[in-house]
């Protein structure tokens, strides 16, 4: 379903290399988990899937269902069932949550020629994916994100997932700033919205996200490569042992921090 | 106050030949007055400070002809503008003439008045307060209105009246063979507890040349409340030169919105006067324009009492090379403490080639006041649309929505559902059409 190859990409403002050379494969139906330190090019590698026009890819390719997708807009991307969860999800006064996702669910079902729903249709829908999230229907008429709490823009950004039903799903640290509560409401939600269809990329720090949602491969990111990847298990040594012990695997290379 | 000068005459002391002798006493006084002080008031020039961004050339290099020598067409589809809250409570001016057949009131009890000023001009409030509140020094449009109208809307609000609908007060401007000008005019007393809300629309029904001077004169007595939304729509050759000015006395409250859609070139100028304590009032704007519109906001917010509570919040969103103009001066006299004053002009830039100058001018003379103010030029935060994209959305409609989130801030308080629903719907056609090409994030 993914594949990227030798990724290297820069900030387009000042050339600042961020990814040096990234490669990692994800099929359908799998569940990959990317880890690392602070800085290391976790977020950019998302935002560079999803078509982030800050950042300019210098080598290397990004195969979506063996296509190559470097030089499709964000939106395009989208239609073709690319999603990513924001580690910071953005504010965005004035246009409500509804808005947005009747627009949203409306020119991505075109694009993939499913009948739009009409807003009664899309009512009931929404309804059904509240449930997914626990939260009541006044999520819907509150502007996007703007003044809600850490865990509610992460519920947020899930239950947009949950709405729009991408094929790849980038969720970039998902589970920071959830209560313990949430953060099993939004894993479950995951998991349910998961089937052998699609493929789930998270990003984390930390382990509980992964004591509900096991993942087939854990991968390490530092200094912008992929520095080690394995299964489960791989999470578990992290969580014991830190980064410190891979940080030779990154540099052995020559380009690690 | 500078002295009057005998200066060039401008188009408008030309022009001026063409005012009659009034028929009326007090509408004489008025005129022959403000022809007086027209013949010693000079033109604005760039080199006045109030008038330094406004290029005047679309005025001063253009031919105006009385509305009876401009080969006017008769108005097309007029009921089209009527707005169905205001089916019983609405005046209509036709290129500043009053239409007796557009214009329906037999929905208003009897003791309010709405009706053509030229036959209340001798109501004891006309003769209080009509060109009595629009001082505006030195300032060559409103004796220009002063020394033409006759005809304008008067609104008289008894004591404790409350009219339920909301008035309209609409000017059609009409297609023609020769570019007119006119001079609407209008005069609203809300006596003590009276309750009324006013749409003042300002509307072109064709694309030809025409300049509008209106002046609106308010006076809300104590605990009077009245709500006035402007709209304007001129034509886009249309040159519109305005002058609400709104006098407030104790507890009393007015809440104003002035939609700015139309026009070449408006220059806008409300002044709002607090007179006693314990006062409350609004002055919001929005202005959307493309092409090569200008427009141009010069309000007056005057302090002169303790207690008092004021919130202008100035909108504007800039197209192709559209030019706007924002200078928003509040006063806060000596005497006038706990004064609450809130003014944000905050414009959206979508084009290289738009234009903003914005100049808040805040002139503070008490020292327990709290007076916040802002004045921002931004683009459309590129964060925003990627997230919209990401989400399916196109880059265009990303910014469509951005941009239709933006400027409906300032229309959330009109609460005539027809007139909100129809700056909705301005919104959106403003944010998905573009009168010139290029669009910059
Ligand atoms: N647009 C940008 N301009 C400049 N530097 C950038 C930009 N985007 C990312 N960086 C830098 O690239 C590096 C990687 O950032 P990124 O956000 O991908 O890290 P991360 O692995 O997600 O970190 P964290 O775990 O803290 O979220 C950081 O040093 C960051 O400052
Ligand atoms: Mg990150």
């Amino acid at each position: 379903m993914l594949e990227i190859k030798n990724l290297h990409v820069i900030v387009e403002e000042d050339g600042t290399e961020i990814l040096k050379g990234v490669n990692l494969t994800v099929n359908k139906g799998e569940i990959h988990a990317i880890m690392g330190p602070n800085g290391s090019g976790k977020s950019t590698l998302a935002k560079v899937v999803a078509g982030h026009p800050e950042y300019e890819v210098t080598e290397g390719e990004i195969l979506y269902n063996g296509e190559d997708i470097l030089e499709l807009d964000p939106d395009e991307r989208a239609h073709l069932g690319v999603f990513l969860a924001f580690q910071y999800p953005v504010e965005v006064p004035g246009v409500t949550n509804k808005i947005l996702l009747r627009e949203s669910y409306n020119t991505i079902a075109e694009s993939r020629g499913r009948e739009e729903l009409d807003p009664l249709e899309f009512d009931d829908y929404l309804a059904k994916k509240l449930e997914l999230v626990d939260q009541g229907p006044e999520f819907l008429d509150r502007a996007v994100n703007t003044g809600f709490s850490g865990g509610e823009k992460k519920r947020n950004e899930i239950f947009q997932m949950a709405v729009l039903e991408p094929k790849l799903s980038l969720l970039d640290e998902t589970d920071s700033g959830l209560d313990i509560d949430a953060l099993r409401i939004v894993a479950d939600g995951i998991k349910k919205l998961h089937g052998e269809d699609d493929a789930v990329v998270m990003i984390t720090h930390y382990q509980r996200m992964l004591n509900y949602i096991t993942p087939d491969y854990v991968h390490v990111m530092i200094g912008g490569k992929i520095v080690k990847s394995g299964d489960k298990d791989l999470a578990l040594q992290l969580e014991e042992k830190g980064y410190e012990w891979l940080e030779s695997y990154a540099s052995v290379n020559g380009e690690g921090k | 106050m500078s002295k009057p000068i005998k200066a060039d005459k401008s188009i408008l002391h030309e022009l001026a030949s063409h005012v009659q002798t009034a028929k009326n006493s007090t509408l004489g006084n008025i005129r022959e007055n403000s022809l007086k002080e027209l013949n010693s008031t000079r033109f604005p020039t760039p080199k006045d400070e109030d008038w330094r961004f406004l290029d005047l050339k679309p005025i001063t290099r253009s031919e105006f002809h009385p509305v009876s020598e401009a080969g006017i067409k008769p108005v097309a589809d007029a009921e089209q503008y009527f707005i169905p809250e205001s089916e019983n409570s609405r005046l209509v001016f036709v290129n500043g003439q009053y239409s007796e057949s557009y214009s329906s009131v037999k929905g208003l009890s009897d003791k309010v008045i709405v009706g053509n000023l030229a036959e209340h001009i001798d109501h004891p409030a006309a003769g209080k307060f009509l060109n009595k509140l629009a001082v505006y020094e030195n300032d060559p449009f409103t004796l220009f209105n002063g020394a033409f109208f006759e005809d304008g809307g008067f609104i008289y609000l008894p004591k404790n009246s409350r009219v339920k609908d909301p008035i309209q007060i609409l000017n059609l401007y009409t297609d023609s063979e020769k570019p007119f000008f006119t001079v609407p005019r209008l005069l609203v007393v809300a006596e003590e507890g009276a309750n009324a809300t006013i749409i003042e629309d300002h509307i072109g029904t064709g694309d030809n040349k025409y300049m509008t001077v209106p002046v609106s004169e308010f006076k809300v007595h104590s605990k009077a409340h009245v709500h006035h939304v402007r709209t304007q729509r001129d034509s886009l050759k249309a040159i519109h030169v305005s002058r609400p000015a709104t006098y407030i006395e104790k507890n009393g409250e007015y809440h104003s919105y002035t939609i700015t859609l139309g026009g070449h070139l408006t220059r806008n100028e409300p002044m709002v006067v607090q007179e006693d304590e314990e006062v409350d009032f609004t002055l919001d704007g929005l202005v959307l324009i493309d092409g090569d519109q200008i427009a141009d906001t010069h309000s007056i917010l005057d302090h002169r009492f303790s207690h008092g509570e004021s919130h202008q919040l100035h909108k504007v969103v800039v197209k192709g090379n559209a030019h706007s103009i924002f200078n928003g001066k509040i006063f806060v006299r000596r005497d006038a403490q706990k004064i609450d004053s809130f003014q944000e002009n905050r414009n959206l830039l979508l084009s290289t080639n738009g234009l903003v100058n914005t100049k808040p001018q805040l002139e503070i003379f008490a020292d327990d006041v709290l007076c916040s103010h802002g004045a921002t030029i931004g683009q459309l935060d590129p964060e925003h649309v990627f997230y919209l994209q990401s989400r399916g959305m196109t880059e265009q409609k990303a910014k469509e929505v951005l941009t239709y989130a933006f400027a409906l801030e300032t229309i959330e308080n009109i609460k005539v559902e027809s007139v909100h629903q129809l700056l909705i719907d301005e919104v959106k056609r403003y944010t998905t059409t573009e009168l010139t090409k290029e669009v910059v994030a």
